[in-house]
């Protein structure tokens, strides 16, 4: 549905995306994760025919952004970043505006922005002046113009910024609700954000690709640090002294709570240390209660892959 | 062309809904009925035969202030709210976007050429009024007003801010009108010609005269559609830029 290759785009002095490519299948929720300035608002004005790009090409449900621009303005909904309204009309009047500018007929205009309002859960804001709207419901009207046409392509730039928690869930949702319909391409800088909705996300690092794939893809290729945790309950500088006695063992972190250690073992060249772990703490008498792979949180992959890039491959 | 019409409307409804329209129709009306008043009283105590033309030819002068006002906001408030984003990933075409804002424009014009008839109306009932030349003069009128709403509809794309964009359309509009002053200024020179050529209230006293003369009408009408292209340019520039 989304096919982008070697994408380019400089300004003098910055290259704001740098040889992007890749595909997003029909139906798919994808989220664009970067820190500020990854290049995310660049690729997404350049899919939605805003701005050309400098080389390289986009395709978009087969059509050239560049060559056929009119034809993927058609078939896509987008919410800008700034979601700029029109802040003098009521919500409808605006909405209808749109579904206008969008050569709807009269009779699909009532009903295509109906739907939209439904869908958004502002149908008993309609008279509602823009202005006079929270910055959440601003969001949803926003929302509401992107599938108004009923895209097959929706392209979300930073749904989420600036929301209270409770309004980022009914957007979550909406965008999960979005995802049976549409072809779904949203950005944001939360990870756990786009974590819960995506089917698979992009990570971009300096107008690059630093990971794609599911969220298990990534957390597995990027998360395991090859550490053991151990929670282990007994006296704990013997403990530690019987952990440091099992070869292999590179350093071992402490921390206690009372009766209860937390280890984090540092293997030698990456070998797998569960094993001999066990065994060390079974034979001195101490009770494990829990033993595994540290995982870095996905947050923690995120700010490494984005912070320095390559370092951590792709998926 | 539905596109384009409801973008024409939804920038009439800017003019209109708000008080805006009608706050700038009402200053033009007190400064040109102001002007008209002097006119007649001046017929009335020189015992001179009333005339429609000076008050034609104040109402230049009102439409270059109108100018800046209506055309500052027409593409800079666009620009530096983000909204421009949003039409312009609508499948709207950039012509079709600046014509309708020229469009929206050129209605509001009208609407004050409209109530200033009214003037036409009380000179006819103190002497006889040239219909088709005050007609012409009208002619005359739009288009003058056409070139300056399009020269500020074209500054206004260039700028990001109202104000810059209206001091600017503000300072090319006086130029326009004043050209001759300055031409007269220049005689002899390589730019008196060029001067008295571009100057709009020059181009205007055909009109007045009840002639409309092909020169001229090619002249505005082109000028209208190059600051028209030349918006357009500005708009797409974002594409290659």
């Amino acid at each position: 549905m989304i096919d982008v290759s070697n994408l380019t785009k400089t300004y003098p002095g910055v290259v704001a995306v740098d040889d992007l490519s890749f595909q997003v299948g029909k139906g798919e929720i994808v989220g664009f994760l970067g820190p500020n300035g990854a290049g995310k608002s660049t690729t997404m004005r350049i899919l939605t025919c805003f701005i050309a790009p400098t080389s390289g090409s986009a395709k978009l449900a087969g059509f050239d952004v560049v060559e056929q621009s009119m034809e993927v303005r058609r078939r896509v909904g987008y919410l800008p970043e700034s979601n700029a309204l029109y802040t003098e009309m009521r919500v409808e009047e605006y909405l209808l505006f749109r579904a206008r500018l969008r050569n709807l007929s009269g009779a699909e205009r009532a009903s295509r922005v109906g739907e939209a309002l439904e869908k958004v859960r502002l149908t008993e804001r309609r008279r509602s002046i823009i202005a006079h709207l929270s910055k959440g419901l601003r969001q949803r009207v926003g929302i509401a113009d992107a599938i108004l046409h009923r895209p097959e392509i929706v392209i979300l730039d930073e749904p989420t910024i600036g929301l209270d928690p409770t309004q980022v869930r009914e957007v979550r949702e909406l965008i999960r609700g979005l995802g049976e319909a549409h072809t779904v391409l949203f950005s944001s800088h939360i990870l756990s954000e786009v974590e819960k909705i995506c089917g698979r996300v992009l990570i971009l690092s300096k107008g690059k690709v630093a990971a794609f794939g599911t969220p298990e893809e990534i957390a597995n290729q990027l998360m395991k640090t090859g550490n053991v945790r151990l929670e282990v309950r007994g006296e704990g500088r013997k403990i530690k002294e019987t952990l440091e006695a099992v070869a292999g063992v590179a350093r071992i972190l402490w921390s206690s709570k009372g009766e209860m250690h937390t280890y984090v073992v540092e293997p030698k060249d990456g070998q797998d240390l569960r094993p001999a772990l066990l065994r060390a703490c079974m034979s001195g008498g101490y009770e494990v209660y829990e033993l595994g792979y540290e995982r870095r949180t996905l947050e923690e992959a995120f700010t490494m892959l984005t912070e320095a890039p390559g370092k951590g491959g792709g998926a | 062309m539905r596109n384009f019409i409801a973008l024409t409307r939804r920038e009439l409804g800017v003019y209109f809904v708000s008080p805006m329209a009608y706050i700038i129709l009402t200053a033009m009306l007190v400064l040109s009925g102001q002007m008209f008043v002097q006119y007649m009283t001046n017929y009335a105590a020189n015992q001179l035969p009333v005339d429609y033309r000076e008050t034609l030819q104040w109402l230049i002068m009102v439409i270059v202030l109108t100018c800046p006002l209506v055309t500052m906001r027409l593409i800079a408030e666009e620009r530096s709210k983000g909204t421009l984003e949003i039409i312009l990933t609508a499948p709207i075409s950039d012509a079709a976007f600046v014509l309708a804002k020229f469009a929206a424009s050129i209605v509001l014009l009208l609407s004050l050429l409209v109530l200033t008839v009214g003037y036409l109306i009380i000179i006819s009932h103190y002497g006889p009024v040239d219909v088709g030349a005050a007609a012409c003069g009208y002619l005359g009128l739009l288009l003058v007003g056409g070139v300056l709403y399009s020269a500020g509809l074209f500054i206004s794309s260039l700028c990001s801010s109202q104000i810059t964009a209206g001091v600017l359309t503000f300072a090319l509009a006086t130029l326009l009108i004043m050209a001759n002053i300055l031409s007269s200024r220049a005689e002899g020179s390589f730019w008196a010609p060029i001067l008295a050529f571009v100057d709009l209230s020059l181009n205007f006293n055909d009109f007045l005269k009840g002639v409309v003369d092909r020169t001229r009408l090619v002249y505005l009408l082109s000028v209208i559609a190059f600051f028209l292209f030349l918006t357009t340019r500005v708009v797409e520039s974002r594409r290659w830029r």
